[in-house]
């Protein structure tokens, strides 16, 4: 499937995909997961608290905005070391998952079934957390949606800046 | 406009040039001299020793990339041109990592800032780290030689804003300042060092040294990580790399690169690494210890005027008013400078998310950003960091002590007091809970009292040295103040490992001046020996 009409496709579908199956089904029939290997699901929840006010208002700027930086966030990942790509990827997997979001966030309510402000207390959760195995989660997706977000040159409106256009490569 | 391509025009002109991804098979190559990595000691070393008439191979693990790749874009340099796509960390992940990985190393995104080794760090290492041979007298007319080499010279136009409000702030309080020199040659004073040089004025390695050797027959072996040194009996018998692929992962295809001698200039962290990696003599386990990184604090200032700081020389002005103040082996000093501001390295360096984020990158253009870089490595409670290898790489592991915490707070304030003397409407110390200051008097009170720790303050580098340390005593040096090895007699070092200490300046220029010297050495006793 093209990757752009994924995102819609299983937002509008329904929750079964990722976050939600995994939740009310055995780990056997995860089969949808295959088509989410870059937590496309995950992310484009993550990504509206994260980049609140930064994102355009308008819908449509707004889902491209969106699906720009899930590419570039697939992007980043692709470039960090094995190791990097390892922890990410336990990371983001135990989020999809009962137990892992048990153990993170002290609830099992799949992450798209929480209401914004829920996720940002569980983000703050992370972030004033005592362990640093929570500050270093929070960390590392905020400074991955944040440099896959601005890494894009068309998202730099709101920074009122572009880069010098003396010679086009 | 078209810009020349150095690089393009040479490889036409018949270069001598592998990139080890495009092959299918294994080589072996064999010269006088391999040198490891192509950065600032590396490109320095394979210029002079192939002047002195001595057949070179160069093995570089990035890529040969050039100007007309070069599109100012962070998306595109950083996994270029930066280990790690520029997101290395420290092992706990509480210090960001800059480092250069491609043809020219760091030197092909560094900001361009040249100082010579200050006097008191090579006072400490003559008296403390038993370095000989290496005053400023002994060096001056090699750190000469290299200004002269790589167009170092004052940076005579106006400071950007961003440098300027550093100025200005020295000014009011009183503060020592410098305008600083630069290794430009027809700069356009665009602001995008840190990307590549867009129009090869910058006086990289990539563009200077590393031709020039290339012209005289050099080889250079791009997309080559070397990951063992092979010895017997007290010499070094080959190198071994891997070949990696267009997106540097690596394949099956080795390379074997035999030499005379053997220079190793992968910088600090790979360096050791890969001395590590081969079991090399290492009696005293000094290995990787004592890697230093100069880590810096940062502080956002915003103006009601446009600062631009993305724009123009990124850094033209520094202080060292609290550097040495304490005497070296004192309170860990710290040299206050500016950073260029670009969009994914302010975003990620900052702290928050959400509408505080958005409100911080909407004044983009409002804000200057003050850096302190803490001097580490001369207080007894500044050991750094040591090298570990992992099953698929390495691992840094660098405590930050209450010594440092205790300079970062006094940095986070000076800071502070310089930004709102240059006008500053409000400051923001780039820590976890610290929100918008609007006085000096505020800053005060509240710095003396916020919270500092690993993962809540941001901490970042762009220094990486240390960890095979040199000078003549070996339970504290693994190479000689010549950059030779204690224990191999066909290896040298010359590379930002060999700092016993970090410098409390920008390495580069320390980095030049040092091989110019030690290279020359080296080449007059290898053409002697094959004279003999
Ligand atoms: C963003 C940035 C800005 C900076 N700004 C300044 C500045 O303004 N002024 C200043 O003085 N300094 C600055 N520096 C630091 C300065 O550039 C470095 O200190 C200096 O280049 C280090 O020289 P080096 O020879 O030790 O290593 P490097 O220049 O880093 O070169 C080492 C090379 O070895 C290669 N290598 C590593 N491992 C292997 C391996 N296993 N096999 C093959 N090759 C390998 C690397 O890919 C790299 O190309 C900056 C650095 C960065 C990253």
């Amino acid at each position: 499937m093209e990757r752009r009409t994924f995102l819609t496709t299983a937002l509008v579908g329904t929750a079964t995909l990722a976050l939600g199956l995994s939740v009310y089904s055995p780990e056997h029939i995860r089969v949808n997961k295959a088509l989410d290997s870059e937590h496309r699901l995950l992310f484009s929840v993550l990504l509206p608290v994260f980049l609140e006010d930064a994102l355009p208002n308008v819908e449509t700027t707004r889902v491209a905005a969106q699906n720009r930086t899930l590419d570039a966030i697939a992007e980043t990942i692709s470039h960090l070391p094995q190791e990097g790509q390892a922890e990410l990827e336990q990371l983001l997997d135990m989020l999809e998952q009962r137990l892992g979001l048990l153990v993170l966030t002290g609830s099992m309510t799949p992450l798209m079934m929480r209401s914004p402000d829920e996720l940002i207390s569980m983000l703050e959760y992370w972030r004033n957390s005592f362990i640093d195995l929570m500050v270093t989660a929070y960390q590392g997706l905020r400074e991955l949606v944040m440099a896959s977000y601005y890494a894009c040159p068309e998202h730099w409106s709101r920074l009122h800046y572009a880069k010098p256009t003396y010679f086009d490569n | 406009m078209a810009i020349q391509d150095p690089i393009e025009e040479g490889l036409a002109s018949g270069w001598k040039h592998i990139d080890a991804s495009q092959l299918s098979e294994g080589r072996t190559l064999e010269a006088d001299v391999v040198i490891v990595g192509s950065g600032a000691g590396g490109g320095v070393a394979a210029e002079i020793l192939t002047q002195a008439g001595l057949s070179v191979i160069i093995v570089e693990g990035g890529p040969l990339k050039s100007s007309n790749s070069f599109n100012m874009e962070e998306r595109r340099a950083y996994p270029n041109l930066y280990h790690q796509a520029a997101g290395m960390k420290t092992k706990d992940k509480a210090i960001g990592i800059f480092q250069g990985r491609a043809v020219g190393g760091s030197t092909t995104v560094n900001w361009t800032t040249s100082i010579r080794t200050p006097e008191p760090a090579l006072e400490f290492w003559a008296k403390e780290k038993s370095v000989t041979d290496l005053s400023r007298a002994e060096l001056d007319p090699w750190f000469q030689k290299m200004e002269e080499r790589l167009n170092i010279s004052k940076w005579e136009y106006e400071p950007n804003r961003n440098n300027q409000a550093l100025k200005t702030g020295c000014e009011k309080l009183g503060w020592d300042f410098t305008v600083i020199k630069r290794n430009v040659k027809g700069c356009w004073n665009t602001g995008y060092c840190g990307m590549g040089c867009p129009v090869n004025a910058k006086q990289s390695m990539l563009v200077t040294t590393i031709p020039s050797a290339l012209d005289l027959g050099a080889t250079l072996v791009s997309r080559a990580k070397v990951i063992e040194l092979e010895h017997h009996n007290g010499k070094i018998t080959g190198v071994k790399a891997q070949a990696l692929d267009e997106q540097l992962k690596p394949t099956a295809i080795e390379l074997n690169l035999k030499a005379k001698h053997y220079i190793l200039s992968a910088g600090a962290i790979h360096t050791p690494t890969i001395l590590m990696r081969s079991g090399t003599d290492d009696p005293h386990q000094l290995l990787g210890k004592r890697t230093f990184l100069h880590p810096t604090l940062l502080s956002g200032a915003v103006f009601s005027d446009p600062i631009n700081a993305h724009s123009g020389a990124p850094q033209s002005i520094y202080s060292d008013e609290f550097v040495w103040r304490d005497g070296a082996a004192g309170e860990l000093g710290y040299k206050l400078e500016v950073p260029p501001v670009h969009p994914i390295l302010i975003s990620s360096k900052t702290i928050g998310y959400g509408k505080s984020h958005a409100a911080l990158m909407e004044n983009f253009n409002q804000l200057q950003v003050t850096i302190a870089l803490v001097r580490d490595g001369f207080h007894p409670d500044s050991q750094g960091g040591q090298v570990h290898l992992t099953d698929t790489g390495f691992a840094l592991d660098y405590p930050l002590t209450d010594a440092f915490w205790h300079s970062a707070r006094r940095a986070f304030a000076s800071m502070a007091e310089l930004q709102f003397a240059a006008g500053a409407k409000q400051v923001l110390p780039i820590s976890e809970g610290v929100s918008y200051l609007n006085s000096w008097k505020e800053a005060k009170s509240v710095i003396a009292d916020m919270e500092l720790a690993p993962l809540k303050t941001v901490v970042a580098s762009a220094h990486v040295m240390g960890g095979c340390a040199m000078g003549e005593d070996t339970k504290i040096a693994m190479v000689d103040s010549h950059g030779r090895s204690h224990y191999y007699e066909n290896l040298s070092v010359m590379d930002g490992s060999i700092f016993p200490t970090s410098l409390g300046a920008n390495p580069q220029l320390s980095i030049y001046g040092m091989t110019a010297r030690n290279a020359t050495k080296l080449a007059e006793e290898l053409t002697a020996s094959s004279l003999a």
